[in-house]
């Protein structure tokens, strides 16, 4: 998957390449606008960060030129301005995301991923699975080592947002959006309580720990590599 | 553009009274003279009046033209005396039967005024005199040729120039007066506005003292005019509010300033600390994941600052649709349902209520109020949610047993970075600003948010219209 950034900021451009070429991503950055659109237009990305403020040509120039050629390029928002105006504008032009600095890591790389999956339909799947944890989204049911969990409705739903999504490190926010529907920062620690009380049910009587806290960052849940 | 806006208040005010006492004293010029004028010429028609009568009568005993040569000298004879009255008899044909000496009025003239306007006033001019006359036609005791009673036109006019000359003089003496008086008056108002506006200099001098520095200065209202006191009533009011925005806006950059401070501190210090030398990996990994978690924090106090900056500013405008709060509540009780099981808080809910506001900002600020709820609840008690739908408005409750807030304290709780327990300060849990958009978003849909507190119970009520 090839990612491209438009960011003049030297730290948050060199920052957000070196993360998400970590994280899997090929990654071209460019510094301002005329060179971001240029290469949007010659190389087949799969999907361009843009930053609005940038040295040349704005973001919303950059966006409105990708979508004279490339209609179908996902395009990212990162903008230090939280005003509703830019938002509408930048939906308008046909931006798929927004996002506003200073954000979370794993917030853009979860949106990231969202973005890029949206694209390729994943064909329905019946059941998820990591190591001997086993989700069967048709009678919903849920089992570790061929024992039967009792999950409520809510950690159902937590555990299948974590199994789709293995190996991805999930920020809280994106937690609370997706199970709960709860757009907003909220200062409480709900997801933290949710995420022990499904721990102690899926994984405290079981080796290996599937789930795993990245401080500062969010959860993850991954079955180690050497498990078969 | 009004004709008067450039002039100062003094001048406007002074004109206005010169203007409005000239006009008032020539009104009362031109009804005097007219009166005075009135008067003249009721009395010279008294006398011509008189005298017209006292022809009539002789007339009547004329019934042969011979008589009327009689009646002549009769006339004559009782005119001597009266000086400026002057007396003409014609007859059918405009002739002059008699007239006194200087009586050389225009027969036509006096025959005309006879036959159009009989026993009015008239004006005659006969050479540089001016005479008030009277014509009438009076029968005759004698009969004319075809048998009728002969007619004569009487004219008698008096002459009025001593009336004229009186009230040249008394007008010329009124227009000296008229313009002396404009001119006292015009002295006299623009000394009078001056006093009067001194208040008003006064105040300018005590608004000119009020700087950002110095807000709190007032302007005295005692000692002042009326209309002046509610001025500086109203400027004392304004001064108020400004300082209270002002005082917020300061309130808000040190608020910032202090809570940032030691995130900021911990950050540098942990950073430095660990920098300082050669450590293990995993070393470091604890201090960049202490500081992602600090750094989370302070993102999530800055977007917070922004959206009660905003809402402040009146930026904050709810994208209203029809929400129903029973469900919306039912969906943060799932929400919450792990912290308050965690706590042994056990969350209620009873009625049900409707209202026209923005989904997602009602959802923050009611989460807010749970988990203040729950966040200050005793374990095993219970959250109890309480909705009510008015006629224009409904109210939500929620109630939560646990320390009673002092009454002191409980504005003060909807105030950014307001902690009852300040050891609570810099829990992990919150920002301190939880509240406080609480309050900003209701105020945003035009509600009102109040809190009490007795006998462990505290209640927090919001009202949405």
């Amino acid at each position: 998957m090839k990612i491209l950034i438009v960011e003049d900021e030297p730290k948050t451009g060199d920052y957000l390449r070196q993360g998400l070429s970590e994280a899997g991503f090929t990654v071209d950055l460019a510094r301002n606008g005329h060179d971001g659109l240029h290469l949007a237009l010659t190389e087949p990305f799969d999907l361009a960060i843009l930053d609005v403020m940038l040295p040349g040509l704005d973001g919303w120039g950059v966006l409105s030129g990708i979508r004279h050629a490339r209609k179908d390029l996902p395009v990212m928002f990162l903008t230090a301005r939280d005003a509703v105006d830019d938002r509408v504008k930048g939906l308008e032009l046909g931006a798929d995301d927004y996002l506003v600095k200073p954000f979370a890591f794993s917030e853009l790389l979860a949106r990231v991923r969202t973005l890029l999956r949206r694209g390729s339909k994943a064909p329905a799947e019946t059941s998820l699975h990591a190591a001997d944890l086993e989700l069967d989204l048709l009678r919903r049911r849920v089992s570790r080592a061929s024992q039967r969990i009792d999950l409520t409705a809510k950690e159902f739903a937590l555990l299948e947002l974590l199994l789709r999504r293995q190996g991805e490190v999930l920020p809280r926010s994106l937690i609370a959006s997706q199970v709960w529907d709860m757009n907003f920062d909220s200062d409480t620690n709900v997801i933290e309580v949710a995420m022990r009380r499904l721990r102690a049910k899926v994984d405290d009587a079981f080796e290996p720990k599937l789930i795993r806290t990245v401080r500062g960052m969010g959860y993850v849940l991954e079955a180690p590599p050497c498990t078969p | 553009m009004h004709p008067l806006s450039g002039f100062s208040l003094t001048r406007r005010l002074t004109l206005m009274f010169v203007g409005v006492g000239t006009a008032v004293l020539l009104g009362l010029g031109w009804v005097v003279s007219n009166s005075v004028e009135k008067h003249f010429e009721a009395l010279d028609m008294e006398v011509l009046s008189g005298k017209m009568e006292l022809i009539a009568q002789a007339l009547q005993t004329v019934s042969a033209p011979s008589d009327l040569t009689q009646l002549s000298h009769q006339l004559a004879r009782s005119l001597i005396g009266h000086h400026g009255l002057e007396v003409m008899l014609l007859d059918a044909d405009q002739a002059v039967i008699f007239a006194t000496a200087n009586a050389s009025f225009d027969p036509a003239v006096v025959a005309a005024q006879a036959r159009q306007r009989p026993g009015q006033p008239a004006l005659w001019q006969l050479a540089d005199q001016t005479y008030r006359g009277l014509a009438q036609q009076i029968p005759t005791a004698a009969l004319d040729a075809t048998g009728h009673p002969a007619s004569v036109v009487v004219a008698a006019a008096i002459h009025i120039g001593h009336h004229q000359t009186y009230m040249q003089a008394f007008l010329q003496t009124l227009w000296l007066f008229v313009a002396g008086a404009a001119v006292l008056m015009s002295l006299l108002g623009w000394w009078s506005v001056r006093r009067a506006l001194q208040p008003l200099r006064a105040m300018r001098e005590q608004a000119q003292v009020v700087t950002a520095q110095q807000l709190s200065h007032r302007v005295t209202v005692q000692n002042m005019p009326v209309e002046l006191a509610e001025l500086a009533q109203s400027l004392n009011d304004m001064l108020a509010r400004l300082e209270e925005a002002f005082k917020r806006l300061s309130d808000f950059s040190s608020d910032i300033a202090h809570e940032l401070r030691t995130p900021v501190s911990n950050l540098m210090t942990q950073t430095q600390v660990a920098l300082s030398q050669p450590r293990a990996a995993d070393d470091y990994r604890h201090v960049l994941e202490s500081n992602a978690e600090e750094l989370d924090r302070m993102a999530r106090m800055i977007a917070d600052m922004l959206l009660l900056a905003k809402a402040d500013n009146g930026l904050v405008v709810p994208n209203r649709e029809l929400v129903d709060l029973a469900a919306e509540v039912q969906a943060l009780f799932d929400y919450f349902d792990a912290v308050a099981d965690d706590k042994g808080v056990h969350l209620r809910q009873s009625g049900s209520a409707s209202v026209q506001a923005d989904r997602l900002m009602l959802r923050r600020a009611l989460a807010n109020l749970l988990s203040n709820a729950i966040r200050h609840a005793t374990p095993g008690s219970v959250v109890q949610v309480w909705l009510t739908q008015h006629e224009s408005a409904a109210t939500l409750s929620v109630d939560n047993t646990g320390d009673t807030i002092a009454p002191e304290l409980l504005e003060r709780i909807f105030h950014r970075f307001f902690r009852v327990d300040p050891a609570r300060q810099r829990s992990s849990e919150g920002t301190g600003l939880g509240l406080a958009i609480t309050r900003s978003i209701v105020v945003a849909h035009g509600g009102q948010i109040a809190a009490t507190s007795h006998d462990g119970l505290t209640t927090l009520t919001m009202r949405l219209p």
